[in-house]
């Protein structure tokens, strides 16, 4: 059992407040041109930070890797130099929910797989983190996971009770975190509501898959299913946003882009999506998925069983941005459930 | 690597052509301000009406804007396809396809009698086509205006004897890369998944929905946006823009032929291409 401890409503903006005065502070913030809708950004003050908000479009991964990420400078000089770009400077991300804590797992273990990839690990050992409990939303699936009550990658662990916030103390930099004045102990009557709110929210997943990820594993294993691919790809834009917003896809491209002098540049990697059609060509001009349908089935497989028995988890964590992003209307939890059904009535074509 | 003074064995002269349109492209490139004089280190700019009087007709690189409207224009950029080394199409005027296109679903006689009156006899038109239907061009630049970071990734790569592809991916990627909030939750119909990308989602970024001015994407999906825009069941954020817009086939048509109607659009055909 962790430490639990009590933050009152008034103690918690001086709380946030310390931290953004101590060192830049990522949090869900409202959009500055989009009033009511939320994302991951830095914060200027605690008044900023909105800690009940709704699944934002990207996921926190981009406070470890983000969308563009220079690698390092060069000079093309005889012989040309190079010049790692790396900021070293410590930062807190708040706010996470737990399907993005999981996601931050699954990153660090897919990233830990050598040849271990050496920026996403630098980059997390910069920072504290501090998770928050949320309200589902129709496309929310995390029971279906196991991420609902995830505590993974995270310091603080803040859950909402009548007087404030319930504080799990999960590692010693969260302990550090704390000063006397920030927290009191917290009654039965504390722990009670906090786990009224665990049991509320988990009552309130109404989206779910019909197997266990292990049965789903097997059950994609089963078959072809070319038909359902076939007519789930009719509709699929191939536009990458179920990628892109995925807070456990990890592919990315790299490129090299030359000052305008043409003395130098600089080596620049980009988030990539396994659903656009050229991901898969490579020199010479033969494409591996150049068919829509192929991408299709791909991002299943990679999800529910390639990674699956690699790393005995589903690469998916039920956030549900994949289905929110889409504008084709394709539902991860549809479709999986689709499969399931007719791999179960032992459809295989 | 190969300098831009080997490949030109001295500063290349580069020269900018007009054809059929706003010249906004050219206002764009304009507009790079500081960074158009980094380039000017790079390169002697010899030929630009809409920015300099002299003139010259000797040139490594060509800029063509516009599009082909006149028996004449096809005589002019055959012209300066011969004295150019490299040919760079500037925008989707030149490139793809473009507002001129739109003239197309008409016969010309009755275009011209709209446009100039009992003086139409002075004046000849022919349909309106890209530069890229008319002469082999090395370098693509689409957008309507084009793109100040293409443009300038562009010339970089021709000095530095690269080749460059426009993007093959929706605007979509781009937002997303952007965290931009997809205009579908605010109820607004966007272009942007079928559109070829490469404008960095400028429109979307602003909150306003992507108009479609790059062109389609090669093997861009239009049938799935038939299925999910016109449909009566789509989720919650999808079922928003139908509901307010009460979006019909003919609506996508329209606002898809803005930027696609060369060769004229044909929506029936590219929505049934779901490779
Ligand atoms: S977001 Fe939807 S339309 Fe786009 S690639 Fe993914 S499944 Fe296809
Ligand atoms: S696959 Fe979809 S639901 Fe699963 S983690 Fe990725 S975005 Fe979330
Ligand atoms: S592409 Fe658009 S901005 Fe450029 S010249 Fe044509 S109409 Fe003008
Ligand atoms: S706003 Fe347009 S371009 Fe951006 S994700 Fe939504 S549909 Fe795609
Ligand atoms: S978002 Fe669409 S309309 Fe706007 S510049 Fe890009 S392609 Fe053109």
């Amino acid at each position: 059992m962790p430490t639990e401890l009590v933050m009152t409503h008034e103690a918690v903006p001086g709380f946030f407040g310390r931290l953004i005065d101590e060192g830049p502070v990522m949090g869900p913030r409202e959009r500055a041109r989009q009033p009511g809708f939320h994302h991951f950004d830095w914060l200027d003050s605690a008044d900023d930070l909105v800690l009940e908000y709704q699944t934002t479009t990207i996921p926190p991964k981009k406070a470890f890797f983000p969308p563009r990420d220079v690698l390092f400078e060069f000079d093309l000089t005889d012989p040309p130099e190079f010049r790692a770009v790396r900021d070293a400077t410590p930062f807190t991300l708040v706010g996470v929910h737990p399907c993005d804590l999981e996601g931050l797992r699954l990153l660090d273990d897919a990233y830990a797989q050598e040849p271990a990839e050496a920026c996403w690990p630098a980059n997390r050992a910069r920072a504290r983190i501090i998770g928050v409990d949320c309200t589902p939303d129709e496309y929310c699936f995390c029971t279906s996971v196991g991420s609902c009550h995830s505590r993974a990658a995270c310091d603080l662990f803040l859950t909402p009770i009548e007087r404030g916030r319930l504080v799990e103390v999960l590692t010693g930099a969260g302990e550090e975190m704390l000063r006397v004045s920030d927290v009191t102990e917290a009654s039965d009557e504390d722990h009670a509501q906090a786990q009224q709110w665990r049991d509320d929210k988990e009552a309130a997943v109404t989206a779910g898959l019909d197997a266990s990820p292990a049965e789903f594993a097997d059950l994609l294993a089963t078959g072809d299913f070319t038909d359902i691919w076939h007519e789930i790809s009719s509709r699929c834009y191939s536009c990458g946003s179920c990628n892109t917003t995925c807070p456990t896809c990890f592919c990315f491209d790299i490129n090299d882009e030359f000052d305008l002098g043409l003395t130098g540049g600089r080596r620049v990697r980009t988030w990539d999506s396994c659903q656009l059609a050229e991901f898969a060509l490579v020199a010479g001009g033969h494409n591996f998925r150049r068919l829509r349908w192929q991408r299709v089935k791909h991002r299943w497989h990679r999800k529910f069983d390639y990674l699956y028995r690699e790393f005995g988890t589903p690469y998916c964590t039920g956030c549900g941005r994949c289905s929110r992003a889409c504008t084709a209307d394709i539902n991860i939890v549809d479709v999986s459930n689709q499969i399931i059904e007719a791999a179960r009535q032992g459809v295989q074509g | 690597m190969e300098g831009p003074t080997k490949r030109f064995g001295n500063k290349p002269q580069i020269a900018f052509f007009d054809f059929a349109c706003c010249e906004g492209c050219q206002l764009s490139v304009l507009q790079l301000e500081e960074r158009l004089l980094d380039i000017l280190e790079l390169v002697d700019v010899v030929t630009w009406r809409e920015a300099m009087s002299e003139y010259s007709n000797d040139y490594d690189i060509a800029f063509c804007e516009g599009s082909i409207t006149r028996e004449q224009d096809i005589e002019r950029v055959r012209e300066i396809r011969e004295q150019a080394a490299i040919l760079v199409t500037l925008g989707s005027c030149a490139s793809g396809g473009c507002h001129n296109d739109l003239k197309n679903q008409w016969e010309m006689d009755e275009m011209l009698a709209l446009v100039y009156g009992d003086q139409a006899e002075h004046f000849d038109t022919i349909p309106s086509r890209p530069i890229t239907a008319v002469v082999e061009v090395d370098y693509k630049i689409y957008g309507c205006p084009v793109s100040l970071a293409e443009f300038v990734t562009v010339v970089k790569r021709i000095l530095t004897g690269q080749s460059y592809e426009p993007p093959n991916q929706p605007v979509c990627v781009e937002c997303k890369l952007n965290d931009h909030l997809c205009v579908l939750e605010k109820g607004e119909v966007c272009l942007g998944p079928v559109t070829r990308g490469g404008c960095d989602a400028i429109c979307t970024g602003f909150g306003d929905a992507c108009q479609g001015c790059r062109g389609l994407m090669d093997a861009a999906n239009v049938g799935a946006m038939l299925k999910a825009l016109t449909r009566e069941q789509a989720h919650a954020i999808v079922r928003k823009v139908v509901e307010r817009y009460g979006f019909t086939q003919d609506d996508i048509e329209t606002k898809l032929r803005i930027y696609n109607n060369w060769p004229e659009l044909n929506l029936e055909e590219i929505a049934a291409n779901d490779d």
